[in-house]
C-alpha cells in the first residue's frame, strides 16, 4: 500500500544560483492531502460563517501568495479580493510579485498605500505627527508594529465593503517564535497556513505553482530596506524548522534535541522565544469573576448554531 | 449469507440536530434504495461532534420521538446511529443504537473518552460502563464501539468472546500528521487501519468502521471509512474526505471459516485473564503485595520515597 507522493516542482535557485532553500525530510508533508484539507477547511469556515467571499493583505512574499493560491483553489479567484500594503520604503520588488500572484490568480484587488497613515502619526521630514515630537525618533520595531496594525484595520475594512472574510496568512514557525504583531498581521477570522512550518509553506507552494520570483527571495517583514527575518533572527528557517518540530510537535527535551546535532544555545535560544511569546498565542486573560465567563467556563465552537451571517 | 452494508460518511452539522436528523432519513431510505441490509452512520452523526457545551442543548433521551421515528425508518433493516444520550439522572454520553425493525435494539455509551492532546471528552461526558455484544436480525452477534474504544484492546476482545462476529465502529476521527512518509499521506489513517485489520485477524471478526468527514472548528475529520474481512483482509476503503454513501458486499459465512482455519479466539484462556487480571487490580489497589514494585513501597505505590535529608520537624515517621 506504499504510496509514492507527487513529485514537487524543482526548487527554485537565488541569484547566486544556489537552491533557496532545502525541505528538511522530517518535515515532508504529502501535499495533496495538505490540498484536500485545506480546500475543505476554507469552505467549511466560510460556509459555517454565511459568506462565500474572502479578503487577504498580499504583501509579495511567500506566505500570504501560498495562501491566495490555496483560496483561490478552494473558492476561486473571483471570490478573492487581494490587498496590497505598501508604505514608501516597501520594496518595489515586492509590489510587482504581488502583482504577478493577482494576475495569475484572476483575483479583485487593490492597492491602498499606508504611507499617510503611518507618517500622519510619527510624522516626516522633521514635521511631527499625532503622535508628537517624541515620535519622529521612533524606533523600527515601533513602526514595523504600527504598519502591521494599520494593514489589519484596512483588511477589516475591506471585509465590510467587499463581504468577505480577512483569512491569515502567519506561518507555524512566526507563530511559534512570536515573530508576528499582536492584533496586527496575526488577526484574521481564519488561518490555513497557520499550522505550517515555513518549510512546509515552501513544500506546498512549489506544489501549488507560486512564482518562482516568490520562492527563491529571502523571507522578508519588509518593515524596512534590505530587513530579512534570517539577518534579522539570527537563524536560517531550516534550522529553525526542524528545531521547533523536534522540541514541540515531537516532544523532545533540549539535550534531545542537541543529542541530534544542533547547537545547545540555538536551541535554547529558540526556547526562550517560544516562551515568551506566549501571550500571543492566546486570548487576553479576562479575570474571572462571574458564575461563567467566556473561554473558561462558557465554552461554545464559534460556529454555533445561529452565529453565521444571515 | 451476504450483507450489503451501507456506510455513511457524511459531514455532520455542527450542532444542528434537525438538519442532521432529516440527513439520516435521507440517507437512511437512500441505503433502502439500494438493498443495504446495514447502514453506518459515524460517532455523534447527528449532532456533530466538538459541541462543548452544546452537548446538553441537543441530548436526547432514549424515549425521544425523534429517535422513535428514526428507528421507524428501519423496517427490515439495521441501522447503527450516533448522538448525545441523556440518562434519566441527566448524565449526557455519547452514544451509538442499533435499530432494527422498528425499534431500539441495545445502545452502547462510549467507555473510552478521550481527554488528551486535542480532546476534551470527558470535560462534557460520562463514560459508559457497560460492554455487550448483541444478536441481531442479521443472523449474527454485533458489538459496537465507539472510536476511541478500539484504541483499548481488551473492547474488541471482549465483543467477539461475547459473541459478535460484526464489529462496528462508528467514529469521529480527527485527521493529523500529514508526513510524507505516511501510507495515505495521514498519520492518523495509518494507525487506524493497522489496529483494524490486527482486530478483525485476531478476533476473526469482520470489522465495520464509518468516520466522519467535513469541519468543526479547526478540526478536519478524514472518513476513509473500511470494512475489513474476518482474515484481516481489507475488502473496502473509503476515499479520504469525501462525503458519500458508500456500499460494500460481505460474506458473513467467511467468519465460520476463518474461525475454523485460525481458531485463535478458541484458544483465549478467559480464566486465565481473569486471574492474571483480578491479581493486577488487587496489587493496584495496595490489596496485595505488588511483585513489581520496590520492596519498601507502600501498598498500591510502586516507589519507595527517597531517605528525607533530615529528620522530619514535629512527628515522626512510622514505617510500615
Amino acid at each position: 500500500m506504499a504510496r509514492i507522493a507527487a513529485v514537487p516542482s524543482p526548487i527554485p535557485v537565488d541569484d547566486r544560483g544556489r537552491p533557496a532553500f532545502e525541505i528538511p525530510s522530517e518535515l515532508a508533508i504529502d501535499t495533496d492531502v495538505a490540498r484536500r484539507v485545506i480546500g475543505e477547511f476554507i469552505r467549511s469556515q466560510l460556509r459555517q460563517a454565511g459568506f462565500e467571499r474572502c479578503v487577504l493583505g498580499l504583501s509579495g512574499g511567500i506566505d500570504s501568495a501560498l495562501v491566495a493560491y490555496l483560496l483561490a483553489e478552494a473558492i476561486g479567484g473571483e471570490r478573492l479580493l487581494a490587498v496590497l500594503m505598501p508604505y514608501r520604503t516597501s520594496s518595489p520588488a515586492s509590489r510587482t510579485d504581488a502583482q504577478a500572484v493577482v494576475a495569475a490568480l484572476s483575483c479583485a484587488s487593490e492597492l491602498v498605500e499606508i504611507t499617510p497613515m503611518v507618517d500622519g502619526y510619527f510624522g516626516r521630514d522633521a514635521e511631527p505627527g499625532a503622535a508628537g515630537r517624541e515620535a519622529l525618533e521612533a524606533s523600527p520595531v515601533r513602526r514595523g508594529n504600527f504598519m502591521a496594525r494599520m494593514r489589519m484595520s484596512i483588511l477589516y475594512d475591506r471585509s465590510v465593503t467587499f463581504g468577505g472574510l480577512v483569512v491569515g496568512t502567519g506561518n507555524k514557525t512566526e507563530g511559534l517564535i512570536g515573530y508576528t504583531t499582536l492584533f496586527g498581521d496575526s488577526a484574521s477570522a481564519f488561518n490555513p497556513i497557520g499550522d505550517l512550518y515555513k518549510s512546509q509553506v515552501r513544500q506546498l507552494a512549489l506544489a501549488l505553482g507560486v512564482p518562482a520570483a516568490i520562492l527563491a527571495k529571502a523571507p522578508s517583514a519588509d518593515l524596512w530596506p534590505d530587513q530579512t527575518d534570517e539577518l534579522e533572527g539570527g537563524f536560517n528557517y531550516e534550522e529553525l524548522d526542524r528545531i521547533l518540530y523536534w522540541r514541540i510537535d515531537r516532544r523532545r527535551s533540549v539535550d534531545e534535541v542537541v543529542a541530534r546535532g544542533f547547537d545547545r544555545t540555538t536551541v535554547e535560544r529558540v526556547d526562550g522565544l517560544v516562551a515568551r511569546s506566549e501571550f500571543k498565542r492566546q486570548m487576553p486573560a479576562v479575570a474571572k469573576l462571574g458564575p461563567r465567563t467566556a473561554g473558561v467556563d462558557y465554552l461554545y465552537p464559534r460556529r454555533r448554531p445561529g452565529s453565521a451571517r444571515t | 449469507m451476504s450483507l450489503r452494508i451501507a456506510l455513511a460518511q457524511l459531514a455532520p452539522r455542527l450542532g444542528a440536530l434537525d438538519d442532521n436528523l432529516r440527513r439520516h432519513h435521507e440517507l437512511l431510505a437512500a441505503a433502502r434504495d439500494r438493498a443495504a441490509g446495514l447502514v453506518v452512520f459515524p460517532e455523534l452523526g447527528l449532532t456533530g461532534y466538538l459541541l462543548q457545551d452544546l452537548a446538553s442543548e441537543v441530548a436526547m433521551r432514549l424515549d425521544d420521538p425523534r429517535l422513535a421515528a428514526l428507528a421507524g425508518a428501519t423496517r427490515d433493516l439495521s441501522a447503527v446511529v450516533s448522538f448525545v444520550e441523556e440518562s434519566a439522572d441527566h448524565r449526557l454520553f455519547i452514544a451509538a443504537a442499533l435499530l432494527e425493525d422498528g425499534e431500539i435494539r441495545h445502545v452502547h455509551r462510549k467507555l473510552f473518552l478521550p481527554t488528551y492532546g486535542l480532546f476534551d471528552e470527558r470535560r462534557f461526558f460520562a463514560a459508559g460502563d457497560v460492554l455487550r455484544a448483541v444478536p441481531s436480525r442479521l443472523g449474527v452477534g454485533v458489538g459496537l464501539a465507539i472510536c476511541e474504544d478500539f484504541w483499548h484492546l481488551g473492547v474488541p476482545q471482549l465483543l467477539a468472546l461475547d459473541g459478535a462476529q460484526l464489529l462496528i465502529n462508528p467514529s469521529s476521527s480527527p485527521g493529523r500528521d500529514l508526513a510524507a512518509t505516511n501510507e495515505v499521506g495521514l498519520g492518523t489513517a495509518t494507525s487506524w487501519r493497522i489496529l483494524m485489520r490486527t482486530y478483525a485477524q485476531l478476533t476473526g471478526s469482520f470489522v465495520v468502521f464509518c468516520n466522519r468527514v467535513g469541519v468543526d472548528e479547526s478540526i478536519s475529520f478524514w472518513g476513509g471509512s473500511e470494512v475489513i474481512g474476518p482474515s484481516g483482509e481489507p475488502l473496502f476503503s473509503a476515499p479520504l474526505f469525501d462525503e458519500d454513501l458508500y456500499i460494500v458486499d460481505v460474506e458473513l459465512a467467511d467468519v465460520r471459516r476463518e474461525r475454523i482455519a485460525l481458531p485463535l479466539l478458541r484458544d483465549e484462556r478467559l480464566e486465565l485473564q481473569a486471574r492474571e487480571l483480578a491479581r493486577i487490580v488487587a496489587e493496584r489497589a495496595g490489596l496485595v503485595p505488588d511483585a513489581t514494585a520496590e520492596a519498601g513501597a507502600e501498598p498500591g505505590l510502586d516507589l519507595e520515597p527517597a531517605e528525607p535529608a533530615r529528620e522530619p520537624i514535629g512527628f515522626t515517621a512510622r514505617r510500615r
